[in-house]
């Protein structure tokens, strides 16, 4: 057994027993205080997404907020639909849209919505990512290829008013009902859900980055020119992570949606999908499991600071980002990574392991 | 049939011709040395062979299939290994992990999605042995000495287990020793793998080359045995310029 995979069970045990457990438990089974939390992990969801592919392959998706916000306003639609009963949803009529639109039909049936939420995302950021790295784009182009994208993909969602609520989005839902359960977000069974789509995603996540899919990813993020000598085919490792991460991310959209009870284009902007960046960055993009607390810990801190500071909250937010930049790059993880390799070092040092040289195979070569 | 035929191979690059109308074939388990001087279009010919640079004319056929156009991925997967002039381990990954990667005989998606990112097999723990990395495999190739660093290249290319290794410069920044001792695990490789190397160091070249091939210009100017070469006045003149 690999020490790097015992460590993250570690880690995965530890998280999960404190949001589980702890994490009620200190908030007093207060079920606002605990929707208010049940924001968090749904957020924790998207930036582990963003850790798949930006910390594993190193493809730094600055789109991701197209496809958490594809997830979001799938889930919305299909509860607006059931909020406007037999009618048609309020704001199509106020913009001259006298049939449910196509695009909305299918949205009527629960089962589809659930798919749409992570197929569609996955889709999209499939058909992007297969024109993408066929063409061997990478590194910065690829943050800027994904970040046109969002922007063209917020604009078109706020001009097509009749179809999508345009600047106003899509309020007034009705609650979620899942066979028979009517979800209520003030509820603790809502932020188990909740915690459990986390976990579950988590468990995705280290499952892929300890496979060998992952370790090729981390090839390529070194040298993508070298992993392909070994006869790797690199696009499709890359699209097929841009998927995952993707999809992922259209799945925290849609408990987001859940969560905050309505889908706005905010959730497709710049400064969203910037602000995912800074959680991966600050809890580590090199683990998911980081990347995930990394979210919870800025927005806890938002949360707090936010209540204090009500205009200076964003020049905090720019400064501990700059901060992580300069000083921990690696984030929070790296930190205690390289404090763990301190440690061990120092025990180590006694016992230093002396080269040998390769006489295995002098011994029996073929001289000619 | 040889395993390697190159047929009127050229390319072109703006004005210039690179490699401009070679021919030569390798045979399976034989270690062919590519000499010329610089600009002579030895290593443009490995990346042609590689699947780097595209050719504009000619055919390469690997095993009776034709290569020329096909992607580096898909020429790799039909047994052509290459090792860059500059050492190219993954520096941030372990060694064992750089042997996993390297290990690529099953190189789909799906098989390494259901796969774990390092197994220790016996065969990996033979090469580690080979090369004598056993007490460093867990250490990240980027604390490796540069020494270490070329075994693990070596290690690497031993695990990939390529019917043909294109190599270039292998030699280049070692010592006296680890040349002698490259050159002999390059004679075991060649018992099941064959070679193609660009190299400039003639001591090496003696004692590995099987064959050699002199290369002026883009064009092959000589090819034969050591002693042949050496006694080639066409390749006198184009070291020495008289």
């Amino acid at each position: 057994m690999n020490s790097r995979i015992s460590y993250d069970v570690i880690g995965f045990a530890l998280f999960a027993g404190v949001i589980l457990f702890g994490v009620p438990a200190i908030l007093g089974y207060d079920a606002f205080e605990l929707s208010t939390f049940s924001r968090y992990l749904s957020l924790a969801i998207v930036s582990m997404a963003l850790a798949l592919s930006w910390g594993t392959a190193g493809l730094l998706n600055l789109g991701q907020a197209a496809t958490f916000g594809m997830g979001s306003y799938a889930m919305a639609m299909h509860l607006k639909l059931k909020a406007s009963g037999e009618s048609l949803p309020d704001f199509m009529g106020w913009n001259n849209v006298d049939t449910l639109p196509w695009l909305w039909v299918p949205f009527q049936s629960l089962t589809f919505t659930l798919l749409a939420g992570f197929l569609i995302p996955a889709g999209v950021g499939g058909l992007i990512a297969v024109f993408m790295f066929r063409a061997r784009i990478a590194g910065v182009f690829v943050a800027i290829i994904t970040l046109a994208f969002l922007v063209a993909f917020q604009l078109l969602v706020i001009n097509q008013q009749g179809f999508t609520g345009g600047q106003n989005g899509l309020t007034g839902l009705a609650p979620l009902e899942i066979f028979g359960w009517v979800v209520d977000i003030y509820s603790v069974s809502f932020y188990y859900l909740v915690s459990a789509c986390l976990l579950v995603a988590l468990t995705l996540g280290l499952y892929l980055t300890h496979s060998k899919f992952g370790l090729v990813l981390r090839a390529i993020r070194e040298d993508p020119e070298r992993t392909r000598y070994f006869g790797y085919n690199v696009a499709s490792y890359e699209t097929l992570i841009f998927c995952i991460s993707a999809a992922l991310a259209g799945w925290a959209g849609m408990l987001y949606a859940l969560v905050l009870e309505f889908a706005s284009p905010t959730y497709m902007s710049v400064s969203f999908s910037l602000a995912i960046v800074i959680w991966c960055a600050v809890g580590g993009r090199e683990s998911v499991l980081a990347a995930a607390i990394g979210a919870i810990l800025v927005n806890l801190a938002e949360g707090r600071l936010s209540d204090v500071f009500v205009e200076g909250w964003h020049l905090i937010l720019g400064v501990m980002f700059l901060l992580v930049v300069m000083f921990m790059p690696r984030g929070i993880y790296g930190l205690i990574v390289d404090a763990g390799r301190a440690l061990k070092r120092q025990g180590s040092r006694a016992e230093t392991v002396e080269y040998n040289p390769p006489d295995a195979l002098l011994s029996q070569n073929r001289e000619s | 049939m040889s395993q390697l035929q190159v047929k009127d191979l050229q390319v072109q690059f703006g004005g210039l011709r690179a490699v401009d109308g070679m021919n030569f074939d390798v045979e399976k388990g034989e270690i062919m040395c590519l000499l010329g001087p610089n600009g002579a279009g030895k290593s443009t010919t490995l990346d042609l062979i590689c699947g780097k640079t595209q050719p504009t004319g000619g055919s390469i056929l690997f095993q009776g299939t034709e290569i020329s156009r096909m992607l580096e991925f898909k020429r790799a997967r039909l047994g052509i290994g290459r090792k860059f002039q500059v050492p190219s381990v993954y520096k941030d990954l372990t060694v064992v992990e750089n042997l996993s990667v390297a290990r690529s005989a099953r190189p789909s998606v799906l098989h390494s999605l259901t796969s774990r990112a390092v197994r220790r097999s016996a065969r990996v723990k033979e090469i580690l042995d080979i090369v004598g990395l056993v007490n460093k495999q867990d250490e990240a190739a980027g604390n490796l000495s540069h020494g270490e660093t070329q075994w693990l290249e070596i290690a690497m290319l031993i695990a990939q287990d390529s019917r043909l290794i294109l190599m270039d410069e292998p030699t280049a920044g070692m010592t006296i020793q680890e040349t002698d001792r490259t050159a002999k695990i390059f004679r075991k490789l060649s018992a099941n793998h064959t070679l193609i190397v660009v190299e400039h160091d003639m001591s090496f070249v003696r004692t590995v080359a099987d064959r050699i091939i002199v290369m002026n210009q883009g064009k092959k100017l000589a090819e034969g045995s050591i002693q042949e070469i050496e006694a080639n006045e066409a390749v006198k003149t184009a070291y020495l310029g008289h």
